[in-house]
């Protein structure tokens, strides 16, 4: 290699390596986007945790899907 | 499901997490500098700093142990289509409002108002003690001093001018019983001068249809639009007058049923239409006639039906062939033939189909014409007694039916009985008072059976020549007991007539805009009593299906309110006739000795119950009632029928006629005149009211038309004892019932034996009658159309002038043709060209001081406003949201926002009528008691509306007047 | 079982505004904040729909996105709820979310933006249930009740429905067969291509005719 095609080269490297350097020195990314778990106010009970259901969750979405049926004059009704 | 919490469930606290970082640490400080500043979240001093009362909010605080919750089922008290609501209170304070889906009639649904009734419990903007107007202000006095002072006042007016010069406005928002009390109470004070909502409503509607085939209420029911195959809405805007009774036509539209919207403007309803027709306000008869025109042209008609079942429709075929071709029909209604012909088709070829309507029809000065025309709509279709058609009248508050069947009315007895002394010797015996002494009680017989003045005249009874009226004295006092004054015409002219009344008293939940009005005009001479609304008291309401519902107290009056029986009661006592009063009731006092005794609702509906025997309000007795409500969900909601249960046969409610007494157990009539049910299960066919024959044509049905299961297979009359003995029925009373048979009828048969024996045979006995398509005792036998008395047309006024003045109606002069006529000369069409309309708006109700006071629904209505077509506002460089002036020909003007729309068409204008507490422009606040007034308030547009009644019922004219709209300046 | 979810039927919301007060009503929501509102298409001329617009709860919500403190969580059944005392008020979420949700109840003195307040879908918020302090800050809780939201449970004509997404599209898509027809207010056209109000007209007894 003639002197010129390394300084060249030797630019181009420790262009690179700049980049390099830069991008690990703690810049931000320019989107924000949410990650789960990062909440941090007070804890929620879920609701079924309440009588008579005491926690089972099952029971709780069985009632909640008879309740929806109120919405549904057709049950009432028919055609 | 409810849940009855004993104790405060304590949770665990979990640690809260740490905050990290210093930028959270100094957030947190100015989060917590906002706490500090006095801010909870979503409550706090903002709100106490809005004019809205600083009642302590009602809210479901942690309830220690021991803590009373009382679910108490009630009924809204808004419309009449009556959605139930089940009130949870917890030491007595109204904390939770609760859907009833069990309810056959709303299944849970509600609307605005009804979503948002809890604010009754806490009352804000109510009237809180009695008040007196002192010097233009008004103060607080003691319910001693009020009654003292209000009962010699009217003491001394009777004394001085009789007890005609009082007239007492009743009130359609009254329970059943308190509305049957007050026209006992008012006939006891003297005077046949009292009214109701229903006059400025469905009065019409009342007098025309019962005049057509025998009652005038709704004959099918909002759960039996689900059966419907066509839906004609003409002059009704149901999705915000009568929002839950779309959940039905909806449900039915769903499944195939066609939906038509006749109506000057595009609503809301109108949205849901699969056909709009636009068509000009006031041209009723001729549209509908039209439409008739081409049913008969395409032989549409159900010819055994007419032939059986109809009287005189030929004529009104000859009328109609002749007079409403196309282009006549187009000439007056604007509306071209296509349209009518698709609506006359539609509603042809997709029966049964039903018939809707509301004040669109009514408010006209020949309203009496238009209902009558869409009942001959439906005879010539044959939809009358079938369930998914019929005439399903949608009436306006939540007791105006039950108001107008046994409440206050100026020319009937409750039950219809009329005035005359056969209707008083009939109620003198139920209520076991002498009736000479009642007779003693009025100026004289003649004035005992003359009805009474109207309350959409009252202002002419103040105002008018003495010599013109037809009793001694000009009204010289006003009771305004749970009415608002917004809602009747001519505004202008009526705080001319309260500055010339000697008194004014109202009797409301709300100070109501008479207050305001009142206090505008005059220094003193006015007293407010705090009555309490329906949920404060309990009582039966009467829906617009003829459906009973039984309401239980939810809280015990507010602040010093009373309830109306118990005002009535103390009244009596003040003027001397509380034991013939209460002389049959239970007396009671339901919150000891903090408020006034009173009869109990059960007492009182069980005189009803043995008193109205021609509408059947009979068989309802508490005790049944009660029961429909503690089982709602055995009601099957399209046929309204109890299939199994404790209620087992009966339809929701017992809807009237319910004959019989309790123990017959009449399940109640869910369609009127239905043949193809027997009489034990709700059937039933028209009445022979109107004479057996008329010019030589049987007006009796024809044979083989009868109800299911009669006995007698031919059209025959009314029952009385001469016709139980003739036919043989009459060995079949027990001795006693023929004791009290002899010489009655089945109205006047106080032991229903009549009714009984003919009920086992299968037989109707109200007859068997063909319905009448010619009504000869109204001004037009068949329906005409007449211009309204302020027309936008001259020359079609020429074409169709109005009717004659009548010189003494309903007590007064009531001028048609000369007011027409002078409108005409005047050119009053070319000063004030835009037709000007009213109506309802979903959010609030009535007079709307109450529902205004609401801050739940005044946050979506702030204003008052015209709706205004883009053409006529670019003609007067009027925009959208600007203030304008809307004028009219009385010289009053009134100052509310532009909406432009093109729900409007060019030339018609619409204002909203539930507002009040602005005066041409000025805001009456200051004239209201302090704290309590409307949160919104704005023009009521009768202020501005005009002269114009009915030719019949003295209906006032307020969906058809002229106005014209400028840009507002000051 | 499947997220909570609101659908609001356009061919049967006639904007009587009872889901709007009902609300305001069961969580004694202050003058100012609009949980729920009622939005009107094409007003006053044939076409005119409504519909009832709350918090979607979304899946991926924006709000919970931007939020600079992170109050938002999910709760197992999808809903969006957040805490009040972390709120801000910045307004950020307010931004985000293409519905209007978050609401700001002007609190007291230098007209500062008082903290967010939103639907909850009436299931409370990060507060002990049925404790003053959850219905002070966030209204009622009804999904602790077994009860559902309270605008769609008084909903006039049945057009709001609320509770679990799978029952709810079930429940719609009875009607939908029934009419032969979907909303024709928006998209529909474009998914299937045909101009509106010209679609398969309903078939004369499609599923139901009525007794």
């Amino acid at each position: 290699m003639n002197i010129r095609s390394v300084s060249s080269v030797a630019i181009l490297a420790a262009a690179g390596a700049m980049a390099l350097v830069l991008s690990g020195c703690g810049e931000r990314p320019q989107a924000v986007s949410y990650h789960q778990g990062s909440y941090s106010g007070k804890p929620d009970t879920p609701p079924y945790s309440d009588p008579p259901w005491n926690g089972n969750k099952q029971q709780w979405e069985d009632d909640m899907r008879q309740r929806v049926q109120n919405q549904n004059e057709y049950k009432r009704i028919g055609g | 499901m409810q849940l009855t919490r004993k104790s405060d469930p304590i949770r665990g606290v979990a640690p809260r997490i740490a905050r990290a970082g210093a930028r959270r640490i100094a957030t947190m400080d100015r989060r917590s500098f906002l706490k500090r500043s006095g801010l909870a979240a979503g409550v706090g001093a903002f709100a106490s700093q809005l004019p809205y009362g600083t009642m302590e909010k009602a809210q479901a605080a942690d309830a220690p142990a021991g803590v009373k919750r009382e679910v108490h089922r009630t009924v809204c008290t808004h419309c009449s289509v009556g959605c139930a609501i089940d009130a949870i209170v917890e030491n007595g304070v109204w904390v939770r409002q609760e859907p009833v889906f069990d309810s056959p009639l709303n299944l849970g649904a509600h609307c605005a108002k009804g979503a948002a009734i809890r604010e009754h419990g806490h009352g804000d903007h109510r009237l809180k003690t009695p008040m007196k107007l002192v010097d233009g202000k008004y103060q607080k006095i003691s319910w001693d001093q009020a009654i003292k002072e209000v009962g010699d006042k009217l003491l001394a007016i009777r004394k001085e001018s009789g007890p005609d010069a009082v007239f007492w406005v009743g009130s359609s928002k009254h329970s059943n019983e308190q509305s049957y009390l007050l026209r006992k109470f008012v006939s006891f004070f003297g005077t046949n001068n009292m009214d109701h909502q229903a006059r400025i409503c469905h009065s019409t509607t009342v007098s025309g249809v019962a005049n057509t085939w025998g009652y005038g209420a709704m004959t099918n029911s909002y759960n039996d639009m689900g059966n419907t195959k066509c839906a004609l809405y003409i002059g009704s805007n149901a999705a915000e007058a009568h929002p839950v009774s779309m959940l039905h036509m909806l449900h039915a539209k769903e499944n195939g049923a066609k939906m038509i919207v006749a109506d000057p403007r595009f609503t809301r309803t109108a949205a849901k239409a699969d056909l709009y027709v636009r068509f000009r306000s006031g041209t009723d008869v001729a549209f509908l006639f039209g439409v008739l025109y081409h049913i008969f042209k395409n032989n549409w008609q159900d010819d055994k039906y007419i032939h059986d079942r109809v009287y005189g429709m030929d004529k009104v075929r000859d009328d109609v062939m002749a007079k409403w071709t196309p282009d006549k029909c187009e000439e007056v209604t604007g509306v071209p033939e296509a349209q009518v012909y698709k609506v006359a088709e539609m509603m042809a070829k997709n029966r049964p189909s039903t018939l809707v309507w509301c004040m669109g029809q009514t408010q006209h000065s020949i309203g009496n014409a238009f209902v009558r025309a869409s009942c001959i709509v439906q005879l010539a279709l044959g939809n009358i007694g079938v369930s998914g058609g019929g005439a399903n009248i949608f009436r306006g508050h939540d007791n105006v039916q039950g108001a107008t069947d046994i409440g206050p009315n100026p020319d009937s007895l409750p039950g219809y009985y009329g005035v005359a002394a056969g209707a008083w010797k009939h109620f003198a015996a139920v209520w076991n008072v002498d009736y000479e002494w009642i007779k003693k009680q009025f100026a004289s017989q003649a004035m005992m059976e003359k009805p009474g003045m109207t309350v959409s005249r009252w202002i002419d009874g103040v105002l008018e020549k003495n010599d013109l009226i037809d009793q001694d004295s000009n009204l010289r006092a006003i009771v305004y007991w749970g009415h608002a004054p917004n809602s009747q015409s001519r505004g202008k002219e009526m705080v001319e007539a309260m500055k010339k009344l000697d008194l004014i008293c109202v009797v409301d939940p709300y100070p109501s805009a008479t207050a305001a009005m009142a206090a505008m005009v005059r220094k003193d001479g006015v007293y407010l009593l705090p009555a309490c609304t329906q949920l404060e008291t309990s009582g039966s309401v009467t829906a617009s299906n003829r459906s009973l519902q039984w309401r239980e107290r939810v809280i015990r009056p507010l602040f010093e309110s009373q309830t109306d029986q118990a005002i009535m009661y103390a009244f009596s006592k003040k003027f001397g006739y509380d034991k013939e009063f209460v002389k049959n009731y239970e007396i009671w006092k339901p919150d000891g000795d903090a408020k006034f005794d009173e009869p109990t609702p059960e007492s009182v509906l069980k005189e009803i119950n043995r008193a109205t025997w021609t509408i059947g309000y009979t068989g309802q007795s508490p005790e049944r009632l009660k029961l429909h409500m503690k089982n709602m969900s055995t009601f099957n909601v399209k046929t309204l029928r109890a299939e199994g249960g404790p209620c087992n046969g009966d339809y929701f409610g017992m809807p009237w006629p319910c004959y019989g007494t309790p123990e017959i157990k009449h399940p109640g009539s869910p369609n009127l005149y239905q043949e193809s049910r027997t009489m034990m299960d709700g059937g039933g066919c028209f009445r022979a009211n109107f004479g057996i024959e008329r010019d030589g044509v049987s007006l009796l049905a024809e044979d083989g038309s009868y109800p299911k299961g009669s006995e007698i297979t031919t059209g025959y009359p009314e029952f009385d004892h001469v016709l139980m003995k003739k036919i043989g029925f009459w060995d079949e009373l027990t001795d006693a019932e023929k004791k009290a048979a002899e010489g009655k009828n089945w109205k006047t048969d106080l032991s229903g034996g009549i009714q009984r024996v003919c009920m086992k045979h299968g037989v109707h006995f109200w007859g068997n009658a063909k319905a009448r398509a010619v009504v000869w005792n109204f001004p037009d036998g068949i329906p005409q159309h007449r211009e309204p008395i302020y027309s936008p047309r001259p020359d079609l006024v020429a074409k169709y002038p109005t009717h004659d003045d009548k010189m003494d109606f309903w007590r007064l002069p009531t001028l048609f043709k000369s007011v027409q006529d002078a409108n005409v000369k005047d050119k009053i069409a070319e000063k004030f060209p835009i037709i000007l309309t009213s109506g309802r708006l979903v959010e609030y109700e009535g007079g709307g001081e109450e529902t205004r006071s609401n801050p739940w629904l005044a946050e979506l209505r702030p204003d008052c406003f015209v709706q205004i077509n883009p053409k006529d506002a670019n003609d007067r460089g009027v925009k959208n949201g600007e203030y304008v002036w809307v004028k009219t020909a009385t010289g009053a003007q009134l100052k509310v926002r532009a909406t432009v729309t093109e729900a409007v068409g060019s030339g018609t204008a619409f204002v909203p009528f539930h507002f009040s507490g602005w005066w041409m422009g000025k805001d009456m606040l200051e004239f209201y008691p302090d704290g309590a007034h409307p949160i919104v308030r704005g023009e009521a547009v009768n202020t501005a509306t005009t002269y114009g009644y009915d030719s019949v019922t003295m209906m006032q004219e307020t969906k058809t007047t002229l106005c014209q709209v400028e840009k507002f300046t000051a | 079982m499947a997220r909570m979810k609101f659908l609001c039927d356009a061919e049967r919301c006639i904007e009587c505004n009872g889901c709007v007060t009902a609300c305001k009503q069961e969580n004694e929501v202050p003058w100012g904040v609009n949980r729920r509102r009622v939005v009107t298409m094409n007003e006053g001329v044939p076409g005119q729909r409504a519909i009832s617009v709350a918090c979607m709860h979304c899946s991926d919500a924006p709000c919970m996105a931007v939020c600079p403190v992170d109050c938002f969580y999910h709760t197992d059944e999808g809903l969006v709820l957040h805490d009040k005392d972390m709120c801000i008020g910045c307004g950020y979420c307010f931004y985000a979310c293409p519905f209007g949700a978050p609401q700001f109840p002007q609190e007291g003195a230098f007209g500062v933006r008082g903290k967010m307040d939103k639907c909850t879908f009436c299931a409370g918020g990060p507060e002990p249930d049925f404790s003053e302090a959850e219905f002070k800050q966030y209204g009622r809780n009804r999904l602790a009740e077994g009860k559902l939201p309270a605008c769609a449970e008084m909903c006039s004509t049945k057009a709001l429905l609320g509770g679990d997404g799978d029952m709810i599209a079930d429940i719609y898509r009875d009607r939908v067969l029934r009419r032969g027809k979907g909303a024709e207010v928006w998209g529909w056209a474009t998914a299937y291509k045909v101009p509106p109000g010209k679609g398969t007209p309903p078939p004369a007894a499609a599923g139901g005719s009525k007794s």
